[in-house]
């Protein structure tokens, strides 16, 4: 249960922005009770939405005033339990910082408020022959501030690279009120990158109030394939070997048979065939001119690799039915399981086939159902394990799998988190990729900046 | 006293480990000498080095072939240069995950023939000689023309060994291109110019060699007149590798010819795509072509166009203020009155906003420090006024030290300061580099 704030504490936050702002009916604090990884679920004591950077840093001065943790928090979209708040704790929300400030076409780039939804960028940069690069699966419903929080991936990551490469600036209230305005583009780096630094760090270091990301220029074509393998060993080769023959896909990503299934029996049928074992998504974009030869060559290598058929998007519609098979995979999967837990890690692209034989052994040796839809050009795998968490032996079971599946990453050389962050979820698992020093620096960087030890406490470092 | 540290330094390495006296002149970090300079051949030797200086108190510059000293924000003092050259093994190459491992040590050109057997490069080409190692190249951020298409160092750096200035030996980040698994504390490595701690190896992602290579060349009498048309190709709707303005020293000669290279980097069919694209951009402009090996020719060439230099100064803004940055520049270029001398190459990133004044020999009349000082730190006041920068690649030390080469935001001091304490609690790493640490 949440423990109520002080009513001064509560009086004086209203005073900062205004009664609407500040949310401390115990029914409406459900809301905010987990993120996007529901196995995690505790309401926060209060939710503030100030609407500016001048009323965060108010709010932030306090709340740590009174000794308060602060979480801050985005549309919640979040797959590592990363925006929950300890029961003392206030979540400051982003929802009404939800402005473009700036779309400045000469310059590519954007000034944006941290509640601005992903998708609403790109859309509006769109006149201008622009768009905002990073492609999260959840666009259309998250925010820029949380993608800079947990330095969001997305399908087009492969050639264009994850959230840090875009942000070039960022204005930080930290945990003792202070507003630090970090980088700018235009501004040659003076000391460290600490825009680099901040990319990243789950809402621990301090809260976004605007950020200024880079915008690119929308691609002059496009052109999608769709491969289907009998084996998925064989679709992880087929990736390797596309991208070992010097072809850079905009977008690289494998479905496999399980997940094609729970798509193809629910509303969002793409028209995939339900005996494969996995199909290969893959997208060329940039100059129209080149398109078409990448796209033969790809489909020529898929075939080598063992593709029994590969399907050519002739059009729009057929590309947005092709890609629907890889974008509605986990609204399918919500029909065939009760719950679904979202794992992320990455390995080499080289180890894929290896490492995906390992996930379907340990889904055996648990007994559970495992669906693997992911980006696989990346090496980020996505292995989503179905269950029920009514069945208490089936949670220990998924317990146990998604430790397993961590190990087998992490031995293959590869990470316990790709895109989705650490939170409260893997903070367990930081000691498999990091040595006791390691986790003292990862703690004494925080501590750098959050002098007051109260932004989102407990979160990353275990 | 002299003698001691090196005396030190060889109880610790091998006699041929360690060098001092006049053997040591070429390692001078802006102009200062250190007494020893130690080539550790390994991770573990150069953390033993370390660990020893952070005890005895001895300030510590790392380095690689010594190809960049003179370059940044003068040190207080040096009392030991630790050269990687000697760590230089690839330690992992997997061609078909396009990442490489490798220590610090390697250079830039070894790198590049090494994976070049395998069709890829690191799309890394900062200014200086080739030889330049990895680490160096991290540890400055130094970036070139090809951020334009490719992005900058911590764009291309995966994961990294460092040793603190204490001698803890840390990994970060990993092998794998997407890793969120804890804080990016390797960002805060790259470009700390060796105030944080010291690279021993990196993993960097590399890219498919590409098959083609153009350069669209324009020219015009003056830079002025091709900034409209450099701005139009910095918005078409496609993205070029390399788009490089430069004027050569206008004084020197009075007959000069400045240039516009749009470089062009893909498959044949795509090259050939960009080209059309730009040529409807810019309808009417007649560039010379340049082809595969003549495009990387001229851009080998701009990489040594601060080679020698005596002065560099880097201004950077919103890159649409291209023209206003050139004004600023001239201010700089135009501090003397000599005919000879003060003449400067202007040399322009131009997608990126950065403009650079390049001056060969410095003519220091009476009183030129501190007329170029006042100047400095005006055109620095002006840009910041509009979100710009003013930094400091190469000066006489002592007008760095005053003008300061990177004019830190005070707002930041908290924050440097914390992250120095960490990675270098004794202070012995570069002390002052950072300016404010």
């Amino acid at each position: 249960m949440p423990e109520p704030l002080p009513e001064a504490v509560l009086a004086d936050l209203r005073r900062i922005v205004g009664v609407d702002a500040v949310i401390d009916d115990p029914g409406r604090l459900l809301a905010y009770e987990s993120d996007g990884l529901t196995a995690y679920r505790r309401p926060p004591s209060a939710v503030v939405l100030p609407a500016d950077t001048a009323q965060t840093a108010r709010v932030v001065a306090v709340l740590a005033g009174a000794g308060v943790p602060i979480v801050p928090r985005g549309a919640g979209t979040g797959l590592s339990g990363g925006a929950l708040a300890p029961p003392e704790g206030v979540i400051v929300g982003t929802a009404r910082m939800n402005r473009i400030l700036q779309l400045d076409a000469p310059n590519r780039r954007a000034v944006v408020q941290p509640g601005v939804v992903n998708q609403h960028l790109s859309d509006a940069a769109r006149p201008y022959g622009l768009y905002y690069a990073p492609d999260p699966s959840s666009q259309t419903a998250c925010t820029i501030g949380g993608n800079v929080a947990e330095n969001s991936g997305g399908p087009h990551c492969l050639k264009y690279g994850v959230t840090s490469r875009y942000v070039t600036g960022v204005t930080v209230v930290r945990s003792d009120a202070s507003v630090v305005a970090l980088g700018g583009m235009g501004r040659e780096p003076g000391g460290y990158d600490l825009v680099g630094l901040f990319v990243g760090s789950e809402g621990c270091f301090g809260i976004a109030t605007e950020i200024e990301v880079r915008l690119s220029p929308l691609p002059q074509g496009v052109r999608t394939l769709l491969a289907l393998f009998n084996r998925i060993e064989d679709a992880g080769h087929a990736v390797s070997s596309i991208v070992a023959d010097g072809l850079l896909p905009a977008a690289l990503e494998i479905v496999d048979g399980e997940t094609i299934r729970a798509v193809e029996a629910s509303a969002y049928a793409a028209g995939y065939p339900t005996d494969v074992d996995a199909a290969l998504v893959i997208e060329f974009d940039g100059v129209d001119a080149a398109l078409d030869a990448q796209a033969e060559r790809a489909d020529v290598l898929c075939r080598q690799a063992g593709a029994r058929d590969v399907r050519r998007a002739r059009d729009p519609v057929a590309r947005q039915r092709l890609w629907q098979g890889r974008k509605k995979a986990f609204g399918a999967m919500g029909r065939i399981a009760s719950d679904l837990l979202v794992q992320d890690a990455t390995v080499p692209r080289s180890r894929l086939p290896e490492v995906l034989g390992r996930i379907r052994e340990i889904a055996r040796h648990y007994d559970l159902r495992v669906a693997n839809v992911f980006h696989a050009g990346d090496g980020n795998l996505h292995p989503n394990i179905l269950f029920d968490r009514t069945n208490e032996d089936e949670v220990a079971r998924v317990e146990s799998a998604s430790k397993a599946i961590m190990r087998v990453c992490v031995d293959a050389g590869g990470t316990i988190t790709g895109e989705h962050g650490v939170g409260l979820d893997k903070r367990a698992y930081m000691s498999l990729v990091h040595g006791p020093e390691e986790l003292r620096t990862q703690a004494a960087v925080k501590a750098v900046f959050d002098p007051t030890g109260l932004m989102n406490p407990g979160k990353v470092v275990p | 006293m002299s003698g001691g540290v090196a005396q030190e330094l060889r109880r610790m390495l091998a006699d041929d480990q360690v060098i001092d006296g006049l053997a040591a002149e070429p390692w001078a970090v802006c102009d200062r000498v250190p007494q020893a300079v130690a080539f550790p051949g390994s991770e573990s030797e150069l953390a033993g080095v370390l660990e020893r200086a952070s005890a005895e108190g001895w300030t510590v510059a790392p380095a690689g072939r010594a190809t960049w000293l003179f370059a940044g924000h003068p040190p207080r003092g040096i009392d030991v240069v630790v050269s990687l050259k000697r760590l230089e093994r690839v330690l992992e190459y997997e061609p078909a995950d396009l990442t490489v491992t490798v220590e610090a040590g390697v250079g830039l050109d070894v790198l590049a023939a090494r994976v070049r057997e395998h069709r890829q490069w690191l799309p890394l080409d900062p200014a200086g000689s080739p030889r330049g190692t990895l680490g160096a190249t991290l540890g400055t951020a130094s970036w070139g023309p090809l951020e334009a298409g490719f992005g900058r160092p911590r764009d291309q750096v995966l994961g990294a060994r460092i040793v603190t200035g204490d001698g803890r030996v840390l990994a970060l980040g990993g092998r794998v291109v997407k890793n969120v698994a804890g804080f990016d504390v390797l960002r805060a490595q790259v470009g700390a110019w060796g105030t944080l701690g010291v690279l021993t190896s990196a993993t960097v992602r590399l890219h498919p060699l590409p098959e083609a290579d153009r350069t669209l060349l324009f020219t015009a009498p003056a830079k002025e007149e091709l900034v409209s048309l450099a701005r139009a190709l910095a918005c078409a709707p496609v993205p070029v590798a390399a788009l490089e303005l430069m004027a050569p020293g206008e004084r020197d000669t009075g007959a000069t010819v400045s240039v516009l290279a749009a470089r062009l980097l893909g498959t044949r069919d795509e090259i050939e795509g960009l080209h059309r694209a730009l040529a409807t951009t810019v309808p009417g402009a007649q560039p010379r072509l340049l082809e595969g090996e003549a495009s990387a020719a001229l851009f080998r060439n701009m990489a040594a166009v601060e080679d020698g230099a005596q002065f560099v100064v880097r201004l950077s803004a919103l890159p649409d203020r291209l023209g206003w940055l050139f004004e600023q520049a001239d201010r700089l270029a135009g501090l003397s009155h000599e005919a000879v001398g003060f003449g400067a190459r202007v040399t322009a990133h131009v997608a990126a906003g950065t403009v650079r004044v390049i001056v060969a020999v410095l003519e220091r009349s009476p009183g030129w420090v501190e007329r170029t000082i006042t100047r400095l730190r005006r055109v620095r006041e002006e840009l910041a006024a509009d979100g710009g920068t003013l930094v400091i690649t190469r000066a006489p030390p002592e007008l760095v030290s005053d003008v300061g080469a990177w004019g830190i935001d005070p707002g930041t001091d908290p924050l440097i300061r914390g992250l120095k304490q960490h990675f270098d609690p004794a202070g012995i790493l570069c002390p002052g580099r950072m300016e404010v640490v």
